[in-house]
């Protein structure tokens, strides 16, 4: 019998990341047939957010593709994606991800049982309020939902606002009401999430990162057949590919259509002020520095150029 | 005495757990409401709170009767089916903890190889699931109890919790209530 | 062969007595270990899963813990006497109070047989005493306290929530209008009904005895004020507003009415006792009360109470997840989706199929059960024909109600059978042709959906969308 891949995420199947799962299926089904194959789970229909990890850990699924907080617990190395105003464009997040230091990490967490395959890309972070945010000092006090992170915690917290955690399902909500004042995401998701319907000013300011890791575990990996491990791999860097691709495409579409929509308004900074959120939370590199290791940030840095 | 003292502190314990979430989530609405800020670690508890809720409490579900289940046909059987269905029932209720034991020993021993931390407070993943285990444990030493209780003629069923009859017992507290009657008595009066 | 599987274990599982949830947890691991290649492990994973990784189902503990305070206080009473007060003058006047009164504790509980206890026990005895038919007033109240489920908060709404992903506040908020339409239609069929028969009015109390009443009542109706509120105010998601809702049901039944509690039989003020010193008194009392409370016997068999109630749901749902995870992994409500959808259905046509097969298991199961085996798979159906999530929830919530009322498993009809003193077949020739009301009532909701959609669509044009 081929072998069996559940490819499991907890995103809809029209987004970059499940169209990169249904293109590996269609890869592997081409090129693999009769050897393995692979199903495609989508909208956490398995396993959510908090448990997909462990349940590859446990050997029932084969693929997932978590954002890169995800695994804080895991190696702290990969906190080096969280770090405010680290990148300056996805270019150089691609070319650090590439470099020998981006593709070392893939390794990082072998001994946890988990091996990364590659980096899959959703863009950069813009800031979402429900009052304009053109200077650190208007988010003060303001309360902002972050996902599970360290980092992203003392990023808000180095400009004076109160970064709270609350589970997805109740983010929309909670933005709504006005319970939380902001939050930070991708134009992707702030779009397919219907965020944009609920926060009325969006400041441009690709602060952060927000990327995937697609991952397998150690054990799944290493008792493949080198040559189906090799034509597997190939064929999620095409998928991954095709992916980044439409993650870049969907990027730009979806920032258009929250103009189109006149919902929210969106807030572009001068140098200036830019420079201002820059002084304000560049301080929490150095606050992780010890954790993620300087050379490691000192490379992502060099991407920049 | 001592099973008196056991059954309290059960009791109390599950109360408290329920109590505790509510605490939890009621302070942080005070918190982001009133004092603008949050407290980063208290989703995280009270959801490690409602896990050891549901499945320490399911056995005390079992002891009181709290489970509900389709009764209305085996209780039209003659008494002996009745008490052969029901014994047949616990021993499938046995297989069920049996099965779950066996998973959750292989899933929590996993966790502990592995060795992680939970998100928000410093403590190893793994301690809180070990509830997998006491609570399926407890369950079983539930369901071994009423089968000896059926097994002996002291019950013939699971004692199902009946919404009905418990809305029923509050009707009759309302009724002893002392001025349940009143209120229609003054307006008759006044005719 | 796994749908059989799976259904045939369930079913077996349930006829001969055991707990649903297991029976559910039962039937789902031994298909899993028949037909898949998962693990025993991830399966403990899963039940894990379902109890400690979904925040919005924790609203259900919290509004049971809720609804447990306000039963057992004097709540419901000072209800009943409001709603007298306001509508017992008119001819037929105390069954329509009746049903007013049933709709105001629906607005405070989330449960349909505890809103019948709660207010049947005194409306039932009243009507009789003034000249109304018992198996009258029997199946109104039996009737109007399926409202419990429909007006929010509404445990049953909380589950399909849980069991689509769909908004619980946009939920609450479509239940809004038909409960209050239903509750109207009652009134409307009462007043004919009324009119017909020569049915009793009472005098009106004047207006100073209905304000009286109302302010008296006023604790119990903030409640209302707060959920809602506090949903729609921005102060709280529906989770967080639920808990909010416990602890002021426990402050309200505890330091307020003081009907249970270390408090019980306290005066707010004694007799002669100077204004200053009963506010330092109280003051005083009440910051003892905290302690007290965690020893006072009542305070702490409300709280076991709704424990027992909590955790059986929260069991049930737990095990229904991993149900929902055996049939997505064998793609099962896909297939049966196919097979439906194969039919050439038109949405009409699949409502009218929906209802009956909802109708169908409201004879045997309780709502939750049902929504929680039948959601997932009819769910991704109705997508399909483009119903829309909220609509099919009133539906089903509407379809769970009038499963309250058929036999052989019909919560409302136990109760109103308890608390009448009457058999069952009494009950249920009392309930029939108001359920006949309830049918009818039915077929609106199902094709017209603006009456679900209204209030959360309005909501939204409100904020600007
Ligand atoms: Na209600
Ligand atoms: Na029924």
């Amino acid at each position: 019998a081929p072998i069996e891949i559940k490819f499991s995420h907890v995103v809809a199947e029209n987004t970059p990341k499940g169209q990169m799962a249904i293109k590996f299926k269609e890869l592997v089904a081409e090129r693999l047939a009769g050897k393995a194959e692979v199903e495609v789970y989508p909208n956490s229909q398995l396993f959510g957010d908090g448990k997909e990890l462990e349940a590859m850990l446990l050997g029932d699924i084969q693929f997932i593709a978590p954002s890169l907080s995800k695994f804080q617990k895991y190696t702290s190395s990969l906190q080096v994606f969280d770090l405010p105003f680290l990148f300056k464009n996805m270019e150089a997040v691609e070319k650090f991800q590439q470099s020998e230091a981006g593709q070392k990490m893939l390794m990082s967490m072998e001994d946890k049982g988990l091996i990364g395959l590659g980096y899959l890309h959703n863009g950069l972070k813009q800031l979402s309020a429900s009052e304009p945010l053109r200077v650190p000092s208007d988010a003060a006090g303001k309360k902002f939902r972050i996902m599970t992170s360290d980092v992203l915690q003392s990023q808000f917290e180095a400009v004076e606002a109160v970064p709270l955690k609350k589970p997805f399902s109740e983010v929309f909500t909670l933005l709504q009401t006005k319970a939380i004042d902001g939050q930070e995401n991708t134009w992707s998701n702030i779009y397919s999430k219907k965020f944009f319907e609920v926060q009325p000013y969006i400041t441009e300011s690709n602060h952060g990162v927000l990327d995937y890791l697609v991952v397998t575990s150690t054990e799944f990996w290493m008792d493949l057949d080198e040559d189906i491990r090799a034509e597997l791999k190939k064929a999620l860097d095409e998928a991954i590919a095709y992916g980044n691709e439409i993650a870049a495409k969907k990027g730009d579409e979806d920032r258009q259509a929250i103009i189109d929509s006149n919902r929210s308004e969106i807030i572009e900074l001068t140098d200036a002020e830019r420079q201002q959120w820059v002084d304000a939370m560049k301080p929490v590199w150095k606050q992780f520095e010890s954790d993620i290791g300087a050379d490691l940030i000192e490379a992502a840095v060099s991407s920049n150029n | 005495m001592l099973k008196k003292i056991i059954g309290q502190a059960e009791e109390a314990f599950i109360s408290l757990l329920l109590v505790s979430m509510t605490l939890l989530v009621f302070v942080e609405v005070v918190a982001r409401f009133g004092f603008n800020t949050g407290i980063h670690w208290s989703q995280e508890l009270t959801l490690i709170l409602a896990g050891w809720f549901v499945l320490f409490g399911a056995s005390y579900g079992v002891k009181v009767g709290a489970h509900i289940g389709v009764d209305v046909f085996v209780k039209l059987l003659p008494k002996k089916a009745y008490r052969a269905l029901t014994l047949l029932a616990i021993v499938l209720c046995l297989v069920y903890c049996g099965l779950f034991l066996a998973g959750s020993w292989v899933y929590v021993s996993k966790m502990y190889k592995i060795g992680i931390e939970l998100e928000d407070i410093p403590l190893p993943r793994w301690m809180p699931m070990t509830v997998l285990l006491i609570g399926l444990v407890l369950l079983v030493i539930r369901f071994l109890q009423l089968g000896w209780k059926v097994i002996t003629g002291e019950a013939d069923g699971f004692h199902m919790a009946d919404e009905a009859k418990e809305s029923l017992e509050l009707a009759k507290e309302l009724q002893e209530s002392d001025d349940a009657g009143e209120l229609y008595s003054t307006n008759k009066g006044s005719k | 062969m796994t749908i059989a599987v799976l259904f045939t274990v369930l079913f077996g599982c349930m006829f001969i007595g055991m707990p649903i949830a297991i029976a559910l947890g039962l039937s789902s691991i031994t298909t899993i270990l028949l037909f898949s290649n998962d693990s025993l492990a991830s399966v403990a994973l899963k039940l894990f899963e379902a109890t400690s990784e979904h925040y919005t189902l924790l609203a259900i503990p919290f509004f049971i813990l809720s609804s447990a305070f306000l039963s057992t206080g004097g709540v419901a009473k000072r209800l009943i006497n409001f709603a007298v007060n306001s509508v017992g003058h008119i001819r037929g006047g105390l069954a329509m109070a009746s049903v007013l009164a049933c709709m105001l504790f629906a607005a405070v509980s989330g449960s349909s047989p505890a809103t019948v206890a709660a207010i049947g026990t005194i409306c039932i005895a009243g009507m009789v005493r003034s000249g109304y038919p018992q198996s009258f007033a029997a199946g109104v109240i039996a009737n109007a306290g399926t409202l419990g489920i429909l007006i929010p908060p509404s445990i049953v709404m909380l589950v399909y929530a849980a069991a689509t992903e769909v908004s619980a506040s946009r939920m609450f908020m479509a239940g809004f209008i038909p409960g209050l339409m239903m509750g109207l239609i009652l009134m409307i069929a009462i007043y004919i009904v009324a009119r017909i028969k020569g049915l009793p009015s009472q005098p009106f109390p004047g207006f100073g005895a209905l304000a009286r009443s109302g302010l008296i009542a006023l604790g119990g109706l903030m409640l209302i004020i707060i959920v809602l509120g506090s949903i729609y105010g921005g102060i709280a998601s529906p989770t967080e507003a639920a808990a909010v809702a416990a602890v002021y049901g426990y402050f309200i039944a505890v330091m307020g009415y003081r009907d249970i509690g270390p408090l019980r039989n306290v005066a707010w003020r004694n007799e002669g006792e100077a204004m200053p010193s009963a506010i330092v008194r109280n003051i005083g009392q009440m910051l003892l009360a905290f302690p007290k409370s965690a020893f006072d016997t009542e305070v702490r068999k409300v709280i076991l109470d709704a424990s027992k109630v909590s955790l059986m749901l929260l069991f049930i749902i737990a095990n229904a997840m991993l149900f929902a995870h055996v049939l997505t992994t064998e793609r099962i409500p896909h297939h049966i989706a196919e097979a439906i959808v194969s039919w050439g259905l038109p949405a009409w046509g699949f409502l009218i199929i929906m209802n009956l097969l909802l109708l169908a298991a409201g004879n045997f199961m309780e709502p939750s059960a049902i929504l929680l085996i039948m959601a997932p798979i009819l769910f991704p159906i109705a997508m399909q024909l483009g119903i829309d999530p909220i609509h099919l929830g009133i539906i089903m919530v509407v379809n769970m109600e009038i499963g309250m009322l058929t036999p052989p498993v019909g919560l409302n009809l136990f109760v109103t059978a308890g608390i009448t003193g009457q058999n069952m077949i009494w009950v249920i020739k009392a309930c029939l042709p108001w359920l006949c009301l309830l049918l009818g009532f039915l077929g609106l909701i199902t094709y017209v959906p603006e009456i679900s959609l209204f209030l959360p669509e309005y909501i939204d044009k409100l904020k600007g969308y």
